[in-house]
């Protein structure tokens, strides 16, 4: 590979340019790529086959692997309890990312229109993607513990009657939520933000001009420019909401807590394989999942799109 | 009258927000100064002990910090800099230059978002041990050096912050592709190179489970993996467990602190000119 | 400037197509087994396994070993699993915890049998069904214990005395005989301190009830026996202790579990040795109020680990040495001394390391309660599959808790998965 040549000037094709020139030409811009591509194939693609080849396997993790057929998927349709984290998982993707995304747009909309101390809030509202897993299960742990729990003892100074959250199933759900609004919020509010600022004035300015209230320049304006960044935002969230793994294994353990509440699919997969060290099954789990992910973000793009194009 | 009103709701509003994104925080400040049995009393304390240097004191003899964030460190840092400078050129080539194949490639990009990477990850210890990596750094910088989501989110920076003229003019001046990356969009794209840092560095020092397959050598762990360790099976001292954590926290506050200046700055002079 | 850009490129490419073709040609040769360089031991275990002075003594008293010693935290059989897997830097000497080592036994050919490196003349200083535990049908041995987890019942003398119930460990002892004179008294505890329930988890409970007897879900013919009256008699009385509201729901561990063993709201608790550790790790103002009983209707083991010799062992005599030096009776009563790692050994518990009183159960000297509990539990057979079998009984009884299942659906549902597990596995 020799990369001496000095590049000649009709080499940057800009966009527009229309002649049509030999492929090798273009050299340098799929060696710009080829980095990504290169380890997509070495530690995605290859990884994502053998897992495909693992599905219709027997493996115990040291002995030998064994053909096994539909055998592992025979299985799964019949297994309540995969069907269950499945059913988690979309529950605690629902009711973690739409808060998630609407509470980060209404910050970042006050953001944007609050000047002072603006990188002050910017900063606190990133800390808790940066707080440490650890921390943040055991705090939360606290808040919704039954008897010493901060949630109950406002409850109880409310005069309410307190709730066993994390030893009911809908408790657990809630708190994971919780966690997971916690956690991401800031981090989207920033994406949001950065493609607030991208908005350019003059349509700002034009709106005031034609008399439109903040609701309405919102409406008009924020929302359709925003567009592509909600879009990013949405499937971003989708593709790790729906492989939950962290939040709820900190809070609850691999087993799920009460009813398996809190199972998510990727937690069966991850119980299936390293606890059960049933590999060719969990293998069958993780391409359900992944099947499951690429169905739902589908439906979202041609949500979005669909709703872009009218 | 009603905007002066406004504004302090507005106020409001954010601070109570920022009071509880920071609040755990806090709360992990009160446990590392406190013993574990002061946090589980009702009504726990929610004020600071004396028990942080103690705490500090057994983090620091269970397990070999430094050494580990030493690892920590060359790990986030090489991994931040390959993905800044691979998703940015190839986010750049995306966003700024047709040739063919170019929408077919950045679809087959899009998809890889898809793959749930977690669910590969015993094929993927195999690949590390085919390639003789397993217990060694390079099983964590290398495959995670160029990523789909840092060249999309780069692109779309591009192609709303670079002018087409802009590149067009550098080509006339006699930069080639490599130098209109580097002269053009490279100081341009500042506030999305901030942000893409931040969150890899983050995620890249907070990342658990992968190291802890792929590190076997038990003396060369990152701090994630080595603070693990303080976990003991019984009698859990949670106080300890949580001066650990925040100690490893630290470098993070400064990376965030470091480049959130710049994303600041950046991203108002991008509005600005925009 | 542009030219070094350039070749810090190319290079960068060339490195990654290199990795990449190694990564294509290269075999999956995984099962190797490679001999560990001689002249070192690298002995693995998890954090607190091992008395640390014990530890630094037998390192000290091998030299020509170089013992090197590392701590592995988190999922340790997952870790010793992959790295079994990967090759490389696997242990010479490793632990095993009591939980995973049933499912070890398939893979016995990773490891050394012991018995051929001289186990036969030790065997007998240790409890026999703990060796039990580490051994395959066909005679191989595994392990050599570590420790033991017998198990007591943990209660809180003065909350008991002011709910009408004896203080007294061996008045406790004579009322609490069995689990029905337990969820009896706890009615009676919570009729005069409605806030103090006997049972801390009934979930909790029903595991201790199914270690107590000798089979668990499958027995040696690979049969599931998960439906049978054993089981069900423990879960018919974890589902009594809920029924009759005596059932606290805290799970061990847990911030409410904490807070309520200091405070008197779980007032009882039935564990293993080393459960101590938490309790005490937990309690500021009820120190010495605690006291140990035996457990209601007999002894059971919760945990207790081993150490093994890989295959990889250079020397496996001089493994074995080491493992019979640091294991014998005199440094599992250290064990005990320095970390309370209950001996497998019960010569240890005539030492005068077992025989201190304990000021944190006032004064009540543990081993009295432990060391009888020891040498009654009885030799169970546990299946390689059995805690994955047993799993859906554990979670489908939290339905029950949480008031969500009756206890027949929830039974009849954790029969079903059970028998699923087991028949994806080739239980019949």
């Amino acid at each position: 590979m020799t990369l001496t040549a000095t590049a000649p000037r009709s080499d940057v094709g800009t966009t527009g340019s229309g002649r049509k020139r030999p492929v090798r030409s273009y050299w340098r811009f799929y060696l710009a790529l080829s980095p990504f591509y290169i380890l997509f194939v070495v530690f995605g693609l290859y990884p994502v086959a053998s897992t495909i080849l693992l599905a219709f396997q027997k493996w115990d993790g040291l002995g030998a692997r064994q053909m096994v057929g539909l055998q592992n998927f025979k299985f799964l349709i019949e297994d309540n309890t995969f069907w269950l984290s499945l059913w988690n998982t979309l529950v605690l993707f629902v009711m973690s990312t739409a808060p998630t995304l609407c509470l980060a747009l209404l910050l970042a909309v006050m953001l944007h229109s609050a000047v002072r101390f603006s990188s002050v809030y910017r900063f606190a509202y990133f800390v808790p993607n940066i707080t440490s897993l650890v921390a943040a299960a055991i705090f939360f742990g606290a808040i919704f513990s039954t008897n010493f729990g901060l949630i109950n003892a406002g409850l109880r100074s409310l005069g309410l009657p307190t709730e066993d959250w994390l030893g009911q199933p809908w408790g657990i759900k809630i708190a994971i939520s919780t966690m997971i609004v916690w956690q991401w919020t800031g981090y989207n509010t920033i994406i949001y933000l950065a493609g607030l600022q991208a908005i350019p004035t003059e349509q700002y300015e034009a709106a005031k001009v034609d008399g439109a209230g903040p609701v309405r320049t919102f409406f008009s304006i924020t929302l359709p420019q925003l567009r592509p960044v909600v879009l990013f935002t949405v499937i971003m969230s989708t593709i790790g909401g729906l492989q939950t793994f962290t939040e709820p294994q900190v809070m609850v353990g691999t087993s799920g807590g009460a009813g398996q509440s809190g199972l998510t699919a990727v937690m069966y997969f991850y119980t299936q394989a390293f606890v059960a060290n049933d590999y060719g099954y969990a293998a069958a789990v993780a391409l359900s999942i992944f099947m499951l992910v690429l169905l739902v973000t589908a439906i979202n793009w041609r949500l979005f799109r669909g709703r872009s194009e009218s | 009258m009603i905007r002066r009103r406004g504004r302090i709701l507005l106020h409001v509003g954010l601070a109570v927000t920022a009071l509880i994104s920071l609040f755990p925080f806090y709360w992990s400040l009160v446990m590392a100064t406190n013993t574990t049995a002061d946090i589980y009393r009702f009504p726990p304390k929610f004020t600071f002990g004396s028990q942080l240097d103690d705490n500090i004191h057994h983090v620091l003899t269970n397990i070999a910090f430094f050494q580990s964030m030493g690892n920590s460190a060359i790990v986030a840092v090489s991994g931040t800099v390959l993905v800044l400078f691979f998703d940015s050129l190839a986010a750049f080539t995306f966003a700024k230059f047709r040739f063919p194949g170019r929408n077919a490639l950045f679809v087959i990009l899009l998809a890889t978002m898809l793959l749930p990477a977690q669910l590969a990850t015993i094929p993927q210890f195999q690949t590390m041990v085919a390639l003789g990596w397993v217990g060694s750094l390079k099983a964590l910088i290398i495959p995670g050096a160029a990523n789909a989501f840092g060249i999309f989110w780069m692109r779309q920076y591009f192609q709303r912050s670079i002018h087409d003229e802009l590149v067009e003019a550098a080509t006339l001046d006699g930069c080639g592709f490599m130098g209109t990356y580097w002269h053009v969009a490279l100081p341009s794209a500042r506030p999305a190179l901030a942000f893409l840092g931040i969150f890899t560095f983050v995620a890249s020092w907070n990342d658990y489970l992968w190291p802890l397959i792929v590190l076997t050598n038990p003396d060369h762990l990152t701090l994630q993996v080595a603070l693990s360790q303080l976990n003991r099976s019984h009698g859990v001292d949670y106080s300890m467990v949580m001066t650990g954590a925040l100690l490893a926290m630290i470098p993070l506050i400064i990376v965030f602190a470091l480049f959130a200046r710049q994303f600041i700055k950046g991203a108002t002079e991008g509005a600005i000119r925009g | 400037m542009e030219l070094s850009r350039r070749t810090l490129l190319a290079g960068g490419f060339a490195a990654m197509l290199g990795g990449s073709l190694v990564g294509c040609s290269s075999g999956m040769d995984a099962a190797s087994t490679k001999k560990n360089a001689s002249g070192n031991i690298a002995l693995w275990c998890w954090p607190g396994g091992l008395g640390k002075t014990v530890l630094d003594d037998t390192i000290a008293h091998f030299p020509d070993q170089h013992i090197k010693y590392s701590e592995i935290g988190d999922d340790f059989k997952q870790k010793l699993l992959t790295t079994f897997n990967g090759g490389t830097n696997i242990p010479d000497i490793t632990g095993l915890k009591g939980e995973d080592i049933a499912a070890w036994l398939p893979q016995a050919d990773r490891f050394v049998d012991l018995n051929t490196v001289g186990a036969k003349d030790i065997l007998g200083d240790y409890l026999e069904w703990k060796v039990k535990q580490a051994t395959t049908l066909d005679g191989k041995l595994l392990g050599i214990p570590i420790d033991i987890g017998p198990t007591a019942l943990f209660y809180r003398e003065d909350v008991f005395t002011a709910g009408g119930l004896p203080g007294k460990p061996d008045e406790v002892a004579a009322q609490l005989k069995t689990w029905d004179d337990l969820l009896a008294a706890g009615l009676e505890l919570k009729a005069k301190n409605p806030k103090a329930l006997i049972v801390s988890d009934a979930t909790d409970l029903y595991g201790i009830i199914v270690s107590q007897g000798t089979e668990r879900y499958i027995d040696k013919d690979n049969k599931f026996i998960g439906d049978q009256d054993h089981i069900r008699r423990a879960w018919d009385l974890a589902v009594k202790a809920i029924n009759t509201k005596v059932d606290a729901k805290t799970l061990g561990g847990t911030p409410d579990w904490n807070a309520g063993l200091d405070q008197g709201t779980v007032p009882a608790l039935s564990g293993a040795a080393w459960v101590a550790l938490d309790v005490k790790a937990a309690c500021k103002t009820s120190v010495g109020k605690w006291r140990l009983a035996p457990t209601p209707s007999g002894p059971a083991n919760f945990g207790g680990s081993f150490l093994g010799i890989t295959k990889n062992a250079a020397d496996p005599s001089a493994a074995f040495e080491v493992i019979k030096y640091m294991l014998s009776a005199d440094n599992q009563a250290k064990a005990f001394a320095d970390a309370q790692i209950f001996p497998a050994a019960p010569k240890a518990y005539d030492m005068p390391q077992l025989k201190a009183a304990d000021p944190f159960f006032g004064g009540q000297v543990p081993i009295d309660v432990f060391g009888p509990a020891a040498k009654a539990i009885p030799i169970a057979y546990e299946a390689p599959l059995d805690s994955a079998v047993g799993a859906p009984y554990g979670t489908q009884l939290k339905t029950v808790q949480s008031g969500s299942k009756s206890s027949e659906q929830a039974w009849k549902d954790a029969v079903a998965q059970a028998k699923q597990i087991g028949k994806r596995q080739g239980v019949q």
